[in-house]
């Protein structure tokens, strides 16, 4: 069973999976207040200008909140696996999902990290992963 | 006590006259447009009108039963009113607003407000999403290419995130999540049509049954049903003179979050706060709106989608402060016999789900004096829809 593919033709969110495609994390941003915006949209709501484009994340962020997922809904995604969301380092505004086999042990503030992996049927993803102690 | 008269001007101007129901179960073996032409009639009956007296008609924008092929299967020939609003669980205590609004601007005289689901044996909402025959997700507004290809693709798992967040916030635990399936769970047990009605739940029970996505196990979990709801509004005027003591639309009132963000549920695990819900905003517009405050209700029916949704809701209506929610369920205050009893039928965690008309209906039956565990002397009841993207609400108040 193949993975559920994002559409990446999408004019206001179609830039963020084709980056991550390339390996680049990138969230829209306000050129006029610097506010990021996300999700996307093309007309900033912080300030009302429509002069928005792309910023570059670091790839770093904390753990906000996350599930283990124990009941099987679809055939991609066997069961148990962990849901993340990570507040992005560069804005508190911007929040991400992530996905990781299994059952990890977490606690609040855990530190993540970036990592693009393929999805099976083509492009990539950006997945999150705890950053490990040194 | 808030009191601005001028505020609202549609307060006790409108009123519910009939209310119908179909059984709730598993597998009805029926269409979704028979249930909803069953519930339809038993409405109009329980208001003591005729069919040829509906001229308006509202709906969820989730349900596949439209206006006019209600219209059409129950001979309803004034069709000149007709409605969508949602999303989902939102819809019932809006339509009661579109109604009003259709009736005092003198677009319909008497509306009928429906939901029609077989959410168990066609539709399950639990289970349906998108992608599964290869196309692509999200775009075109839709936003779930953020969430679905993650594996973050139902309404458990987004609760179970917001679960997860309101116990790292505010130390809200798995017993108080508990506390509130528990008091559903008694009050289906009085309801001898509640799905539930047979099966008893111990905190050992809830606390022992399958995880689905933590923190949230089995019995966080609302029913999926087959069923309907329908509810006939009138002017307050007109009511008086029909077959039931009539119940009146003290207020009603929407609402959204301070930072909504584009797309449906997924997109609150973006939002600054993910345990802020648009019922914190509506609860301000409501209260002011009916003039009187949450303590002066006698019972209140909250959209239980997952028990962390009512407690969630318990603090954004102002019930209990922010972060209190879980420690309010736990101490009884909203079990029969508490000074806040809700969902006095069972709920959608054990009565049935109708999408949030089923609470619609046993508010109105708690108010005639008709409950089937009466609040004795019930005269005013909120209910609430929901609770993501953006909330509703409604005070109902008995007739003088």
């Amino acid at each position: 069973m193949n993975a559920l593919l994002p559409y990446v033709e999408d004019r206001e969110t179609g830039e963020f999976f084709r980056a991550a495609s390339e390996g680049r994390l990138v969230f829209r941003s306000c050129n006029s207040c610097s506010r990021a915006i996300h999700p996307p949209t093309e007309h900033c709501p912080n300030c009302g200008s429509w002069d928005t484009g792309w910023r570059e994340s670091k790839g770093a962020g904390r753990i906000y909140s996350w599930s283990v997922v124990k009941h099987q809904i679809h055939p991609a995604f066997p069961v148990p696996y962990t849901l993340v969301v990570v507040e992005l380092d560069d804005s508190p505004d911007v929040r991400l999902m992530g996905r990781i086999d299994g059952a990890v042990e977490l606690t609040p503030g855990t530190r993540m990290h970036v990592k693009f992996e393929p999805i099976p049927g083509g492009g990539s993803l950006p997945q999150w992963y705890p950053v490990k102690e040194e | 006590m808030i009191d601005d008269e001028t505020a609202f001007a549609g307060r006790d101007k409108c009123a519910v006259a009939g209310i119908g129901s179909t059984v709730f179960s598993r597998n009805s073996n029926r269409s979704v447009l028979s249930l909803a032409t069953e519930a339809a009639l038993a409405a109009i009956a329980d208001a003591g009108l005729d069919v040829s007296d509906i001229d308006g008609i509202v709906r969820c924008e989730q349900d596949t039963v439209t206006p006019y092929s209600l219209a059409a299967a129950l001979g309803v020939r004034n069709l000149s009113f007709w409605a969508d609003t949602g999303p989902g669980g939102v819809a019932p205590c809006m339509m009661m607003g579109i109604a009003m609004g259709a009736i005092l601007s003198g677009q319909a005289k008497t509306v009928l407000a429906f939901r029609s689901l077989n959410g168990r044996s066609e539709a399950r909402l639990g289970a349906g999403v998108p992608g599964m025959n290869g196309e692509r997700i999200g775009g075109f507004g839709k936003y779930d290419e953020f969430y679905l290809p993650y594996g973050l693709m139902t309404a458990g798992q987004t609760f179970a995130l917001m679960a997860q967040r309101h116990m790292i916030e505010y130390g809200t635990t798995q017993e108080q999540l508990g506390a509130v399936a528990i008091t559903c769970r008694d009050a289906a047990n009085a309801t001898p049509h509640a799905q539930m009605s047979d099966k008893t739940l111990s905190m050992e029970q809830y606390l022992s049954a399958r995880e689905i996505s933590t923190p949230l196990r089995l019995f966080d979990f609302c029913l999926e049903s087959d069923g309907a709801c329908a509810v006939i509004i009138t002017t307050a005027e007109r009511a008086k003179d029909l077959a039931k003591p009539s119940v009146l639309i003290r207020a009603v009132a929407g609402g959204a979050p301070s930072d909504l963000r584009p797309g449906m549920m997924f997109p609150v695990v973006t939002r600054n706060d993910m345990t802020e819900l648009g019922g914190q905003a509506a609860g301000k517009k409501l209260w002011s709106r009916a003039g009187v405050g949450p303590a002066e209700m006698d019972c209140a029916q909250i959209y239980d989608c997952f028990t962390i949704s009512v407690i969630l809701q318990l603090e954004a209506y102002g019930f209990c402060n922010k972060g209190e929610g879980g420690p309010f369920a736990q101490s009884g205050a909203i079990g029969y016999g508490g000074k806040l009893p809700i969902n006095t039928a069972g709920g959608h965690l054990s009565e049935g789900y109708v999408h949030g008309m089923n609470h619609i209906v046993e508010a109105v039956r708690q108010l005639r004096g008709e409950g089937i565990r009466q609040i004795p002397g019930a005269e005013l009841c909120m209910c609430t829809g929901g609770p993501l993207p953006i909330g509703s609400s409604v005070v109902f108040r008995r007739a003088a």
